[in-house]
């Protein structure tokens, strides 16, 4: 492969194109009685239909039972009042369809994608799942001891895990440092009615929607949603707002994980980001585009394309309701390990001191407004939007006025962009490699708070 | 007319389109070919905005020796590092000032360059594709900087992949005779050597456009296509194309067993069957015997290994699309407690159910309705159409095969599949892979 794919929008959101305008196709939106939201979106191209559903249930509902809402999501499947585990497996695999479930840091998923043809049928099983999951005990049960080795072995793979150890570094404290997947002390401690306590608090409709896109005609869907959802009765939600957690930039700190058998260093270097609905969002993403968001970045370039220290190196805003990380991420062989940092930051440095010229910003606009329409190409991708507008709140006027404020980015902006958004100082290290290899030499970033990959959590 | 009827009208001819569209057909793609031999498949697909091309090219690891491996993969890094037009960093810059973007992958059999870009900068593509394919400069600075980016590359994938470093011990103990026994990234001594005059002669080896198909999918028509190529690469003189290769895998006959270390949590095993080429017959067997084994929760090995009992933490097996005779393939992690020898004998269990019942009715229609919606899912988006049409016609020898898929799938029986299992998946023709976690330390016994 030439490339690790660049991770540029990967912040959630979305956007639109220019050689013709890109525009969300029409839907339909309305709230049933219970409160549930529901769109609809006709999609003909092929003879499927997708749905997303989204949940207040994300891991910052978690307290301190890491994992909680994640061991939720997955236990959906494992039954429920007209289906076992075996039998949901089998009739929906039967029709080479599919039902996936995920928690994320503030919300849960449920996507389904099945035949026209046999939508009597998973209809029948997403609405049983949905409203009426049982909690297996015994299937939750072998799933936790899957999950505890899961835990284990992806420690295996640093670059799996170096964003759970920022996030933990840097959020210390809030419900935003909760490693979504828990860790093993936290996972032993879950039980099947954990879960469906979580499950009956934060599975609520009046925090809900389900979107339905694909090959069908809307007033059928429309009645039938309706018939299916519309005398789900669940408690109302009563989780708090989040409160803004404060990102520890006071000084530059360095968290060195060891790992004895590294064979090379895997990197982040952060700080403070953005949210989500940021009014600069877009001007945001524009100019970490030229820093470190696509092949010819100023990161890459400097530390694969000159150097040949990486094979690959970016940067990224990941963002959230109330509030976002920056950080530069890349990996080099042990013994480079100092100088690709050192190369790191001076591309951060040069980023502050000579800002962008017209040519870069008109040449990352063209990038940016390009790589946008194909993320919302399938009808899985656009149900997935359509919940994403619900609950992160933004609507279609965001993608279809991309282009345009895309287009509207001056020169001058970019400077305070870059002045207000993208750290400088006190800058937040995550080093997972061999410390005795590099302890003595990354000090100077820093003070140094040392962990072994093998212990619990992050 | 009035505007009503009008209306109205308009409702229903959209609707008859609806239906047209709903059947993806191989009429859709136009064909043609360069007087220099490159030949082109063209989808039009207005639905966005954007549109890719896609060039496949028939040099892969297969084509390498000792001494020489890794070489495909490393062009296809090359390639995008300047020619006679666009230097060094200019291929990048210019596709990405037009709204493009770009990757590009390589196998045991191909290579492939893949651009993404607004439908608006077709001619530019072309321009910057044809400038590589004709006059690809391989500047001797960027060769250094490039070999470390590689080396970094083989380096990260060992570092975060278990999969990768099993995969490439069974490879090389499968194979022989063949090459592909290589890793496609190849061994880090000759990442280290190979020289200048190496890849150019590479390059003029493969590089010819008789060796090349492209597929263009997306918001352009194939008109503008055609125009464009024989206005930019036609041009481009064909050479005389490579010797095909000689050497073919003699059957094994024997098992053969390999193991190595790693500090991980728990076993992990792999098991390597050698099967046929694509084109052959079986194919289609073998790829519904590998989805009855693992495809999704209600298959043998997930259900029996991983959901049912704690003997597998994860397990997937693998059916692999190549031009010559090939490796069907279990991957398989241990879970906790249980050993490697434990583990295989599970796995091998239900491969001997396999060949002593068959497969059940059901099992056999579950997973041609699941081949049919992968192929829906493949004709969502205009990616996922440039890339199997390549695919399919490069290794079915048709890009209409890709339409066909579904239907023979639906010719398979149960019979087949319990034949194929049977035929292949001996005991002679295994090869067996274990990474092993780290013994301890233990200065008495001699590891």
């Amino acid at each position: 492969m030439r490339q690790l794919s660049f991770v540029l929008l990967a912040l959630l959101m979305a956007g639109t194109s220019w050689a013709q305008t890109f525009k969300v196709p029409p839907y339909q939106k309305f709230k049933l009685k219970n409160g549930l939201t529901v769109y609809l979106m006709e999609q003909h191209e092929v003879p499927l239909i997708n749905v997303s559903a989204v949940f207040e249930a994300g891991a910052v509902q978690d307290g301190n039972r890491y994992g909680l809402s994640n061991m939720t999501a997955e236990a959906l499947l494992f039954g429920s009042s007209k289906y076992t585990k075996a039998q949901l497996e089998e009739k929906a695999e039967y029709v080479g369809a599919t039902i996936d479930t995920y928690a994320g840091k503030e919300v849960a998923k449920l996507s389904a994608s099945f035949a026209v043809k046999d939508q009597d049928l998973l209809f029948d099983i997403l609405q049983d799942v949905i409203t009426k999951p049982t909690f297996d005990q015994a299937e939750f049960d072998k799933y936790k001891q899957r999950q505890l080795l899961q835990l284990t072995q992806q420690k295996e793979s640093p670059r799996g895990v170096v964003n759970s150890y920022f996030n933990r570094f840097v959020y210390e404290g809030h419900p935003y440092a909760n490693p979504i997947t828990g860790t093993p002390t936290s996972v032993s401690a879950i039980s099947a009615t954990d879960a469906r306590q979580f499950y009956l608090k934060n599975y609520t409709t009046d925090r809900a929607a389900i979107a339905v896109v694909g090959d069908f005609d809307t007033p059928a869907m429309k009645k039938r949603i309706t018939e299916l959802f519309g005398s789900w009765k669940t408690a109302a939600a009563t989780s708090p707002k989040l409160s803004e957690p404060t990102i520890a930039s006071d000084k530059s700190r360095v968290l060195l994980v060891n790992k004895d058998d590294a064979r090379e260093t895997t990197f982040l270097i952060g700080g403070k980001g953005i949210t989500q609905n940021n009014p600069d969002f877009i001007p945001v993403t524009v100019v970490n585009t030229i820093l470190g968001g696509r092949f010819t970045s100023w990161l890459n370039d400097a530390l694969r394309v000159n150097s040949g220290l990486t094979y690959g190196a970016g940067s990224r805003f990941a963002t959230f309701r109330n509030s976002g990380t920056f950080a530069i991420s890349t990996f080099t062989k042990v013994s480079t390990t100092t100088q690709a940092i050192d190369m790191a930051l001076m591309v951060l440095d040069s980023l502050h001191k000579t800002g962008i010229d017209e040519k870069t910003l008109s040449s990352a606009k063209n990038y940016v407004k390009a790589d946008f329409p194909p993320r919302y190409e399938s009808a899985s991708e656009l149900a997935n939007l359509l919940t994403d507008m619900f609950s992160l709140g933004f609507d279609e006027s965001f993608i279809n006025n991309f282009q345009k404020n895309v287009d509207g980015l001056t020169v001058a902006k970019t400077r305070q962009i870059i002045d207000q958004y993208f750290p400088k100082n006190n800058l937040q290290f995550v080093l997972i490699g061999k410390a005795d290899a590099i302890r003595d030499k990354v000090k100077k970033y820093g003070a140094i708070t040392e962990k072994e990959i093998k212990a619990d959590g992050f | 007319m009035n505007k009503r009827t009008g209306l109205l009208a308009g409702l229903i001819l959209s609707t008859s389109v609806v239906l047209a569209q709903n059947k993806p057909k191989p009429e859709d793609v136009q064909t043609f070919t360069l007087k220099n031999g490159m030949k082109f498949m063209v989808l039009e697909d207005h639905s966005i905005p954007n549109a890719n091309f896609y060039t496949f090219w028939r040099v892969g690891s297969r084509n390498e020796v000792h001494g020489i491996t890794g070489l495909s993969h490393f062009f296809e890094h090359m390639m995008f590092n300047g020619a006679k037009k666009y230097g060094p960093k200019q291929f990048d810059r210019v596709m990405e000032a037009n709204g493009g973007s770009n990757n590009a992958y390589t196998t045991e059999n191909t290579t492939v360059y893949t651009d993404w870009f607004q439908s608006g900068a077709l001619e530019t593509i072309f321009d910057l594709e044809s400038d590589r394919i004709r006059d690809l400069a391989i500047d001797p600075k960027m060769v250094e900087s490039e070999r470390g980016v590689v080396l970094s590359e083989r380096s990260t994938g060992l570092e975060n992949s278990n999969y990768r470093v099993i995969n490439e011990l069974v490879q090389s103990v499968a194979f022989v005779e063949h090459p592909y026994m290589f890793p496609v990234i190849g061994f880090e001594s000759d990442i280290k050597k190979w020289t200048q005059a190496d890849l150019e002669k590479y390059f003029k080896t493969y590089y010819s456009p008789n060796n090349a198909v492209a597929v263009v999918v997306g918001d352009v028509t194939a008109a503008q296509v055609k125009k464009l190529a024989e206005q930019y690469i036609e041009p481009i003189p064909a050479q005389k194309l490579p010797d095909s290769l000689r050497t073919v895998e003699p059957p094994q006959n024997g098992e053969r067993r390999a193991t190595t270390y790693k500090d991980i949590a728990t076993p992990n095993i792999l098991l390597a069957y050698h099967t046929p080429a694509t084109r052959h017959p079986d194919y289609y067997a073998l790829d519904l015997l590998s989805g009855v084994l693992s495809s999704g929760n209600s298959s043998r090995l997930v259900k029996s290994l991983v959901l049912d009992s704690t003997i597998a933490s994860r397990v997937f097996s693998n059916m692999d699309q190549s031009f010559d005779p090939s490796l069907f393939s279990i991957y398989a992690i241990a879970a906790n407690g249980i050993s490697a020898e434990q583990l295989e004998r599970s796995v091998l269990h239900q491969i001997d159910k396999v060949i002593s019942e068959g497969i059940t009715d059901i099992e056999l229609q579950k997973l041609k309705n699941q081949k049919l919606m992968e192929f829906y899912h493949t004709m969502e988006s205009i990616n996922g159409k440039a890339n199997s049409l390549g695919t399919y016609e490069l290794y079915f020898g048709d890009y209409k095969k890709l339409y066909e898929a579904p239907s023979l799938y639906e010719k398979v029986t149960k019979e087949d599949v319990q034949r194929v299992a049977k035929t292949y998946l001996t005991a002679r023709n295994r090869t067996v892979g274990y990474l092993l976690p780290e013994p301890k330390t233990n200065p008495s016994k001699n590891n």
